[in-house]
């Protein structure tokens, strides 16, 4: 007995010692399985059709016109717009954030945080009820007299929803720089004969344009692969790669469709290397530092400027309601209206009709609100453990760290709709592996897809703060006895507890707002989710498309509370 | 528990942490022997490899090359959880998430208290030891720093480690705080006999608390010896002027001869100024390993001025040498705003010039002029400029402008000696 417990003490010592190796080698294995497999996959139908090896979809894609005029000179065209949009609407709200003080300054700076676990098929569920022929804009602009408009299917409309998006995006980035411009470098301008716009200029500003910069390329790589807002707005006629990549997939045209992702995945990929590169090297200056102090925003003089900076303010805060709550407010409102304007719950009571009596073959809400949550937890078990091993490794230095930081990461620039079909053309088909054929289904394959897809949420969460902590806790952890895993568990994991629960806030949050590659899986399968609801009702009426979206909204909610609770105040800072 | 380090040498990438060069431009590692229930410490700048050396041995880093024995046991390659060490950090690194009581039985999750002893009957006895009986239920932050780092050394002896390793323990507390910490540390290491490695860089410290020290300059280990050797004997001019004040000159022999041959050099002191031999601007090279059979008695040019030591060294004429006398070791003789301090012997003699006091040694006299003074308390540092060279001295009150001092030849200690050509 005494040596069968000693041999399963050391056995199990054995295994603890190389749990983190383990670790490492289970998530590389998910990341190839379910990431790099897949999108290899599309690669390979990029260059062999019919067993044959060759470049003829390539070469057509890029000689061809329409392809590199019209679909990638489009797709970037409209990042492009829709990253100066964002920049122009977040810096003021930068400025606002950084150096004014008003009640609920921390709570308003917390949730712009807010777009990154919005549904985006909610939100462009949202704009559609705003900008759509009989939306709110328009009533607003009947009622007081003014022409209506129809921005729908316009660029506009798709530029304002990635606004929505990203710049609040841009507006964290720059804050948090902003906050971290030391004071007495100002003062010390100041104090040698600058003024305050050439103190503004000659220190500040040097050092919110690097946060600008990477705010920006992010939203370009953000935008460049937006998918539901351009398909839900944009529709077929204003279509980008990714719009155009999922209806070839849909007329199971995929080489052409892997043609297209391998051009769009370079181009991502090369975005993602530059944005990398350029974070890491932001990211080692500018610590520490005693900020500014902030103004009140109510003046305390009522001279020309200060009055003319109030007003200015006034407009801004009147410009974020409208981009910001108008759709959300507009869904809701959308939700509770009959087709003759009044209020009615019509809407909602289709969703409980279709529940009850919708046919098989149809998409039934409560199937779907269950699917969401399950996938849910199911990626939240999964990108957990996977993001907290990315986040230790990614905080030890060691040779080649750089490349596994890339081949991380790389999740989050390459699009979900190359995801979904690389693991459709290649888990959900089935593979032959040493003669058995092996076939993830659906559900499956949903979560791997999501758990991919949030797991650098959850080092990027966890990361920084178990970056920050003192080495010398785990050095007197292991000096005392513990395993390197039992360091982790023991000593780090509670003191970044913040970050490991808004991390899985997000994972959470993500899963359920994820569409591009759910849509893709979900094809044909009972494996949908909210996200998927919304977009097969709103190809009927808007009404229940909102109806769905509202619960969708209410469930995301929930997730937000989570991250504001345990993670905003410690995790959301700075990154994104 | 015996702890051997040889040769060992830390790089990382281009950059040595840890090892020095050998005598003919080679890599050289760091030998080190520490004695069972040996308190023993490393002393030396910031930057001279002491905390790599601590971190090797606690395993938190892999010696580049060289070997690191525990008790005979190789430890290449066994992981700090598996050494049996302690380790106790200078920011104290308590875990801020468990109480006082649950960081010191913290170790006590993966291995059993020494003595057969409950888990909480030895937190409570450490508890008791570092003299903090009923902290126990605290969280580590409501603790002052002292109270911290002594929960921090608790913790670390908790399971009953082989060697304990201190870094920089004290550097955080405050000057009172830490002679009277040191006195505990001393107190309860001899207590238990457990051997120790202590790393500081203050070298007041570790003359205080250490059985042998290491004084460690740029990656080597340039002297190895008790307290009252590495103090009194230095062997080279960083250890002279590292530990503690130090007066170095450098000079070149005149003559040496066996020092009861003394009566027949009375004739051949030199006076300031009109020095016999010209200086040649060369540097200071090691070669210490030479004594004479007898002490020799050796007439120095330093700067011009002929200056008399006694030292067992083998010295020849021309041969350059560096030597150092301590400020206690310097006679205040006289003084323009002071009373004189100590016998008058030998004031009547010109700057430069020895004699004999009255206790048979010989006296070297150098007049000087105070540069600055402070005031220390019990005595008043004063520096003072000589012959082109800052000095210090010690005196019971403060010193103001011209002074005659002057020390024993058998005060100097020779540091440092380089062959004449």
């Amino acid at each position: 007995m005494e040596t069968v417990n000693a041999v399963l003490r050391t056995a199990f010592s054995r295994l603890e010692a190389h749990a983190l190796t383990l670790g490492t080698a289970a998530t590389a294995l998910v990341l190839v399985v379910v990431f790099y497999y897949p999108v290899a996959t599309v690669f390979v139908d990029a260059v062999v059709v019919d067993g044959q090896v060759t470049i003829a979809p390539l070469v057509s894609v890029l000689t061809s016109r329409f392809y590199l005029v019209d679909i990638f000179g489009f797709t970037a065209y409209q990042a492009l717009l829709s990253t100066i949009a964002s920049v122009l609407l977040g810096l003021p709200g930068a400025w606002l954030l950084a150096r004014f003080e008003f009640p609920g300054r921390e709570t308003l700076r917390s949730l712009t945080i807010l777009p990154f676990v919005m549904p985006s098929i909610m939100v462009a569920i949202g704009f559609v009820a705003t900008f759509g022929q009989n939306g709110t804009l328009n009533a607003v602009l009947g009622a007081l007299g003014l022409p209506t408009v129809d921005l729908l299917f316009t660029i506009e409309a798709i530029v304002i929803a990635h606004a929505f998006y990203n710049a609040p995006l841009v507006a964290r980035v720059t804050t948090a720089a902003w906050e971290s411009v030391d004071a007495s470098a100002v003062e010390t301008a100041r104090s040698l004969g600058a003024s305050p716009v050439r103190a503004f200029r000659d220190v500040v500003l040097p050092q919110l344009l690097p946060a600008i910069a990477i705010g920006a390329t992010l939203t370009f790589v953000f935008t460049f692969a937006s998918f539901p807002i351009v398909l839900a707005l944009g529709g077929f006629q204003l279509a980008t790669v990714e719009v155009f990549i999922y209806s070839r997939i849909q007329n199971l045209a995929y080489a052409e469709a892997a043609a297209l992702a391998v051009v769009e995945t370079a181009i991502s990929l090369g975005l993602t290397y530059l944005y990398l590169r350029y974070e890491g090297r932001q990211r080692a200056s500018g610590q520490g530092a005693q900020p500014q102090p902030r103004r009140s925003l109510w003046p305390e003089s009522t001279s020309v400027r200060s009055l003319g900076t109030r007003i200015g303010i006034v407009a801004y805060a009147l410009v974020v309601l409208a981009v910001f709550v108008g759709p959300i407010a507009s869904m809701v409102l959308t939700s509770l209206t009959g087709p003759q304007g009044g209020l009615t719950l019509d809407h909602y009571l289709f969703l409980l009709e279709r529940q009850q009596t919708g046919a098989s073959y149809q998409v039934r809400p409560l199937p779907a609100i269950e699917n969401s949550l399950l996938f849910g937890v199911g990626t939240l078990l999964v990108a957990l453990p996977m993001g907290v091993v990315m986040a230790v490794l990614t905080t030890r230095q060691f040779r080649g760290r750089a490349i596994v930081d890339a081949l991380s990461m790389a999740p989050l620039a390459v699009s979900g709709i190359v995801v979904g079909l690389g693991l459709l053309r290649g888990l959900v088909f089935g593979i032959e592996v040493f003669g058995t054929r092996v076939q993830v289904t659906g559900a499956l394959a949903v979560v791997a897809a999501h758990a991919v897809g949030a797991y650098p949420f959850v080092t990027r969460n966890v990361a920084p703060l178990l970056g920050n902590l003192d080495p010398r806790l785990v050095e007197s952890a292991r000096s005392l006895g513990a395993s390197r895993v039992r360091a982790l568990v023991d000593i780090e994991l509670p003191l970044v507890a913040a970050g490991v629960v808004a991390g899985a806030a997000f994972a959470f949050a993500i899963s359920i707002g994820e569409f591009d590659s759910t849509v893709v899986l979900a094809e044909g399968s009972t494996s949908y989710t909210m996200p998927v609801a919304v977009e097969r009702y709103l190809g009927r009426r808007l009404g229940p498309a909102t109806a769905m979206g509202c619960v969708l909204l209410a469930v995301t909610s929930l997730s937000f509370v989570i991250i504001e609770r345990f993670g905003g105040r410690y995790g959301g800072r700075g990154g994104f | 528990m015996q702890l051997t380090l040889e040769n060992v040498r830390k790089e990382y990438g281009e950059t040595v942490a840890l090892g020095g060069r050998d005598g003919s431009g080679g890599r050289s590692g760091v030998d080190l022997d520490v004695e069972d229930g040996e308190f023993f410490t490393l002393v030396g700048p910031s930057g001279c490899g002491k905390t790599t050396t601590l971190r090797l041995v606690a395993g938190f880093e892999t010696p580049s090359t060289g070997s690191i024995r525990f008790g005979g046991r190789e430890m290449r390659g066994v992981p700090p959880e598996e050494r049996d060490v302690g380790v106790v950090f200078q920011n104290y690194a308590l875990f801020p998430h468990l109480s006082v009581a649950e960081n010191v039985a913290y170790g006590l999750r993966f291995s059993d208290p020494p003595g057969g002893e409950s888990r909480e009957g030895r937190v409570a006895s450490l508890l008791e030891l570092v003299d903090l009986p009923d902290a126990g239920g605290r969280n580590p932050t409501e603790l002052s720093g002292g109270q911290q780092q002594r929960i921090a050394l608790a913790r670390a002896l908790a399971p009953g480690p082989d060697l304990l390793l201190l870094d920089e323990p004290m550097s955080a507390l405050d000057a009172r705080l830490r002679e009277r910490l040191r006195l505990q540390v001393k107190e309860i290491q001899s207590t238990l006999g457990i051997t120790t490695l202590y790393v500081t860089h203050d070298q007041e410290e570790a003359l205080a608390i250490s059985d042998r020290v290491a004084v460690m300059n740029d990656g080597a280990v340039e002297q190895v010896g008790t307290p009252q050797a590495v103090y009194r004997r230095p062997e080279t001019r960083f250890v002279a002027e590292f530990v503690g004040d130090n007066n170095v000159f450098e000079g070149r022999v005149v003559s040496s001869r066996a020092a009861d041959e003394f009566e027949e050099s009375r004739d051949s002191v030199a006076v300031e100024g009109k020095s016999p031999v010209e200086t040649k601007g060369s540097e200071w090279q090691g070669e210490r390993d030479r004594t004479a059979d007898r002490p020799q008695r050796v007439e120095l040019d330093v700067g011009g001025a002929a200056v008399t030591i006694v030292t067992e060294n083998a010295v020849e004429t021309d041969d350059r040498v560096a030597f150092c006398v301590r400020p206690e070791q310097m006679r205040v003789l006289a003084s323009g705003s002071e009373e004189r301090d100590s016998e008058p012997s030998g004031s009547e003699l010109m700057d430069g010039e020895s004699s004999r006091s009255r206790t048979g040694t010989e006296t070297n006299v150098l007049d000087a002029t105070v540069s600055g003074t402070e005031f220390l308390g019990e005595s008043t540092r004063t520096y003072l400029r000589w012959n082109g060279r800052e000095l210090t001295v010690r005196s019971t009150n403060p010193l103001s402008g011209e002074v005659r001092i002057g020390f024993d030849a058998t005060a100097a200690h020779v540091v440092d000696l380089e062959r004449g050509e």
